[in-house]
């Protein structure tokens, strides 16, 4: 095999242009840690939506003067229903409570009330996947039905406000990812291009010696993987440079940024994402090899 | 070994030979001549597939060139030696590199490369040069360079052209010498050249051509 020759007119061509490949190299790190950030960024934004759905809950506010009974049988009856994970009953007595406790000192606002104004309820926690906006208005329509049932209540803004972050950070951070990406397959299809150009003279002669097409090619699509492998290597260092001045540094300052997480065993994929975007662009810059 | 039949190659209009028809048998060595500008080159060149015939049909080595695959031609190539006219040696790369690139092609293991390298810089009596950059040698040295890569892959077809350019007579001697050992071995030759002296008293046949035809052919 041949392939340890191609290694070899490789490295012999990386070593001649050195410096060119250096900044090849710079610039294709700072395009996979523009990637890397971007990711962290969208990361934490998933695990904040995530987390959100546990929070949401849907208040059922039920008529006044319902029997034990009535009361057991909407339970019951919201139990079976798939989407719901959690049924709570708050008595009128348990609420006015609760109501007194969230007032504490101010519990006189309540005072000369003597009748008990507050519905009875039920709070129902739904289960992870329903807490979405199309479920949870099929689920309110749905329960709204039950006879004895007189209000449904959900933070609809809230719902609309996390699908709106959810897609916002989708959309901007995949288009950051595929132009970055693109960025980063220029960069080496540029640098291969040149490599192609100058050794123009001597690729045509080993054609003319017989040298298939994988002769020819192996060289670059080596010089790609090299130069994209480094860029991921020193993106990584990077990566590792942030994520210590952030969590180590800053947060000392900005106690809060505590709860972002970076996911630190992502990092070893760079320098093999940084090798394939460079063995892209060594393809593209090479074309179709022809020998007529 | 080499079948023309009616072949025409134009450059930009102007045919650069012409409805030529001719056959090299297998182990024989031939020599095309005529002046500059005749078509020899060009004839060279669709023997080694640097040039597509427009019309007329070609056959090397049992290879019908109409039918074959772009993918095959470096198969049938390592089946061709040249002595390109230019030289296309590698001016970065020393006398050694320059001929091991014909088997480095191959996939051939470096051990035996080197072995087989020396053995023909031996050959052409370049050994002692082997280290040298090939631009630091002077024109009777870069020829026989040239000649090394073209026969160190055991080629069954040798092209030469022009092989005598600009070398002094004495050499250009030594290099016919050559050439009649690597024919001898069986390896089929087929030599372009303006010089008479290349041919002469040779007993081999001898094309002429002029402006792209085919004008004769005689006994060196
Ligand atoms: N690449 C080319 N483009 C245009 N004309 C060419 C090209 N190569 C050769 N020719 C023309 O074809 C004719 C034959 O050239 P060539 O085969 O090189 O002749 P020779 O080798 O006998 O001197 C000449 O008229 C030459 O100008
Ligand atoms: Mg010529």
């Amino acid at each position: 095999m041949y392939l340890l020759y191609s290694f070899r007119l490789a490295f012999q061509s990386l070593w001649r242009e050195k410096w060119i490949n250096l900044l090849s190299v710079l610039t294709i790190a700072a395009g996979l840690f523009m990637i890397t950030l971007t990711f962290f960024v969208v990361y934490n934004i998933d695990l904040a939506t995530k987390r959100l759905p546990a929070r949401f809950s849907v208040m059922l506010y039920l008529d006044d003067g319902l029997s034990e009974q009535e009361t057991g049988s909407i339970i019951a009856q919201l139990k079976k229903n798939n989407a719901v994970e959690q049924a709570r009953y708050i008595a009128k007595d348990k609420a006015l409570e609760e109501l007194k406790g969230v007032l504490k000192n101010a519990d006189y606002i309540l005072e000369g009330i003597d009748e008990n104004p507050l519905p009875a309820s039920i709070e129902i926690k739904l289960k992870k996947e329903s807490v979405n906006i199309a479920s949870v208005k099929k689920f309110a329509a749905e329960i709204k039905k039950i006879k004895g049932i007189a209000e449904v209540e959900y933070g609809e803004q809230f719902l609309n406000s996390i699908h709106s972050i959810k897609g916002m950070a989708k959309a901007g951070s995949l288009s950051l990812i595929i132009i970055m990406s693109a960025g980063v397959i220029f960069v080496c299809y540029s640098t291969l291009k040149i490599a192609f150009y100058r050794r123009k003279e001597e690729i045509e002669t080993f054609k003319l010696l017989g040298a298939t097409r994988g002769f020819i090619r192996a060289p670059f699509v080596i010089e790609g993987s090299v130069l994209g492998m480094f860029g991921g290597i020193a993106s990584m260092a990077a990566a590792f440079a942030f994520y210590y001045v952030l969590f180590y540094k800053v947060t000392a300052t900005i106690p809060i940024l505590k709860i972002l997480v970076f996911p630190l065993e992502t990092f070893p994929a760079l320098p093999i994402v940084g090798l394939l975007l460079g063995i892209g662009g060594a393809v593209i810059a090479l074309g179709r090899i022809r020998f007529s | 070994m080499i079948h023309f039949s009616n072949v025409t190659k134009f450059y930009e209009n102007q045919a650069a030979i012409k409805n030529i028809t001719f056959s090299v048998e297998k182990g024989e060595m031939v020599f095309m001549t005529g002046p500059s500008g005749a078509g020899k080159s060009t004839l060279l060149k669709i023997i080694y597939l640097s040039e597509k015939p427009d019309e007329g049909s070609v056959t090397i080595a049992e290879w019908d060139l109409s039918k074959l695959k772009e993918s095959n031609i470096p198969f049938l190539r390592r089946n061709i030696g040249v002595v390109f006219q230019d030289f296309r040696l590698l001016d970065n790369r020393n006398v050694f590199d320059n001929v091991a690139i014909a088997l480095r092609i191959r996939g051939m293991l470096e051990g035996e490369i080197q072995e087989w390298v020396m053995e023909i810089l031996k050959m052409v009596n370049l050994r002692h040069k082997a280290d040298s950059f090939s631009r630091a040698l002077s024109g009777g040295e870069q020829q026989r360079v040239v000649i090394a890569r073209a026969i160190v892959g055991e080629p069954t077809i040798l092209l030469a052209d022009e092989p005598t350019g600009n070398i002094d007579p004495d050499t250009a001697a030594g290099i016919t010498r050559l050439f009649k050992e690597i024919n001898a071995r069986g390896t089929t030759v087929v030599v372009a050249t303006h010089n008479r002296e290349l041919y002469r008293n040779t007993g081999r046949r001898v094309f002429r051509l002029d402006s792209g035809n085919m004008v004769g052919e005689e006994i060196g």
